[in-house]
């Protein structure tokens, strides 16, 4: 009984394709994750955000990446299923063969960087999907702008009742920001929840956006989070150790001139990539 | 030498099994690991009991018949020997050996250490053979081969079909067997006329008897007793590919 009907072969170059493109997706994260370590108050990470949440082309491609992760984990679930099932009764004494470590264990570390997903996509995804409520914040200077606009507009009586009222509404939030609403690292920017973002900027403000900065901080400054972060990648390293060769393996590409140089690219990529990554909270805990 | 035997003992295809304890002692060293098993089964039928099964045949390590999953290996701890080939000096004095049969789904157990390994037959049948002009013989030399390709399609063509693969592989995948066979001819000139369809059919029958999926673990390399290399995935894996988009035959089922 095979759970899906398509080729084995077909459903591991399934499983290696939406894994390739997990690989390209990795270090565009990670670029848009070491703007953290800038002095800059987060406005590089803020406008990195800002483009990965509002540019067409990044939309389509969230899209294809949330459909590649789905599917690796899905195809990767069906295949172990299918091998489980390809010896029902197991050996008495465990295999003593030689293998690459981290090959035996991809559905294992697979598994932990998956749960770690679902956390990572109600502190940050979720939050931009509206589903989970994250923290606000807004440009003093660039709200001024858009309520002074308004503000004109009233005067020459170009607004209707209901947008006076907002209108009102939105001086008064202006007004009553305490100082202590004012974030630390960036001038002008004030932190906000979401109710209140919405009546201080005025409902049609287009830098709506959650504050995956100020988010991001709170998080790496509890020590328990970095702590799972760094181990996270580790266990994710340990599953790119066997990403980039395996896949040239599947693919078909096996050759005595470039298969040493895949082997070698794959070793970097596991070793730098998830070293990118886990330098974010200790440099957060040890040198800020 | 001495020894504890904890062997698998089964009556038949259905029939429960259970690991058997034996002693044996004044083995010598030099005694391969079968001659050790026929001296076991000497003393046990002088005891009017059963002896164990295990399939062999030619016991100088080109048939492919013998095949016993010993302490956690196929074919036992020495490298690139079948069980026939592989000798008592391997072990240490008063070692326990535990001795399986190869398990996997399409494998099923004839008797005790004997399995059914007619799935790897089927395999070969769905493409293993190469097309053939009746009529005058062909002059010998008459296709150009080059000699890489020659050694190459050899080396993969020295597949004995033991299932030591198979047995090692923690998904009891038949990607190694199946790849030297489909290798072997694709390397050459004589496989090109059913290359496209070859591939597809045997990897269509490969899935349908229960075989696992590769997970490019390389056990079945390691204990190959035929260093059948990995890059024969590799290329079945091309071949594969390259049917699939380049040709319009496909498997029929």
């Amino acid at each position: 009984m095979k759970l899906i009907q398509f080729a084995s072969i077909t459903k591991k170059i399934a499983l290696a394709s939406f894994g390739l493109f997990l690989l390209l997706f990795l270090p565009v994260h990670l670029g848009i994750n070491l703007c953290l370590l800038r002095e800059d108050g987060g406005e590089w990470y803020r406008n990195a955000s800002h483009f990965m949440g509002t540019n067409y082309i990044v939309k389509v491609f969230e899209i294809v990446l949330m459909a590649c992760v789905l599917l690796h984990i899905v195809v990767a679930i069906l295949l172990t299923i299918e091998n489980f099932m390809a010896r029902p009764v197991r050996y008495k004494v465990r295999t003593k063969t030689k293998t690459p470590f981290m090959s035996r264990y991809m559905i294992w570390t697979g598994g932990i960087v998956a749960c770690f997903l679902v956390l990572h996509f109600i502190n940050f995804y979720f939050v931009k999907l509206d589903i989970v409520e994250g923290k606000y914040s807004a440009n003093i200077e660039q709200v001024d702008k858009a309520f002074q606009e308004k503000a004109l507009k009233l005067q020459k009586g170009e607004l209707n009742e209901k947008d006076q009222a907002a209108l009102m509404a939105q001086y008064q939030a202006i007004s009553q920001i305490s100082p202590d609403k004012m974030d630390k690292g960036q001038k002008n920017m004030v932190n906000l929840t979401k109710e209140e973002v919405e009546i201080y900027c005025g409902k049609d403000f287009k830098h709506k956006e959650p504050d995956f900065y100020t988010m991001s901080q709170e998080l790496f400054a509890k020590k328990s989070y970095s702590f799972i972060y760094i181990l996270v990648f580790l266990v994710l390293g340990f599953h790119l150790y066997h990403a980039i060769n395996s896949l040239a393996q599947t693919f078909g590409l096996s050759h005595k001139k470039y298969s040493p140089v895949i082997e070698w690219v794959s070793v970097i990529y596991a070793v730098v990539v998830p070293i990118g990554f886990a330098i974010i909270p200790l440099w957060i805990m040890f040198v800020k | 030498m001495d020894f504890t035997l904890k062997i698998w003992r089964q009556e038949n295809r259905k029939a429960k099994g259970r690991f058997e304890t034996y002693k044996i002692s004044n083995i010598s060293p030099d005694c391969s690991f079968l001659e050790m098993l026929d001296i076991l089964n000497e003393s046990l039928v002088d005891k009017l009991s059963h002896p164990v099964c295990f399939d062999n045949d030619c016991r100088e390590g080109i048939c492919g018949m013998c095949g016993l999953y010993i302490n956690g290996h196929p074919h036992g701890p020495d490298s690139a020997v079948t069980t026939c080939q592989l000798h008592m000096r391997k072990f240490s004095d008063g070692e326990t050996i535990t001795i399986e049969p190869w398990r996997a789904k399409p494998f099923p157990i004839i008797r005790d250490l004997i399995v059914d390994r007619t799935a790897l037959d089927k395999i070969i049948q769905e493409g293993g053979y190469v097309s053939a002009t009746t009529g005058g013989v062909p002059d010998g030399n008459a296709i150009l081969i080059s000699k890489h390709k020659a050694d190459e399609a050899m080396d993969s063509a020295s597949c004995i079909g033991c299932g030591a693969c198979v047995a090692a592989c923690k998904n009891a995948s038949a990607m190694l067997f199946v790849s030297a066979k489909v290798s072997q001819l694709a390397l050459l000139p004589q496989g090109k006329p059913e290359a496209a369809i070859r591939v597809q059919n045997m990897v269509a029958k490969m899935d349908d008897l229960g075989f696992g999926n590769c997970t490019n673990t390389y056990a079945c390399e390691a204990e190959c007793p035929k260093q059948i290399k990995r890059s024969n995935i590799a290329r079945m894996n091309r071949e594969f590919i390259c049917a699939k988009v380049a040709s319009e035959e496909s498997t029929k089922r």
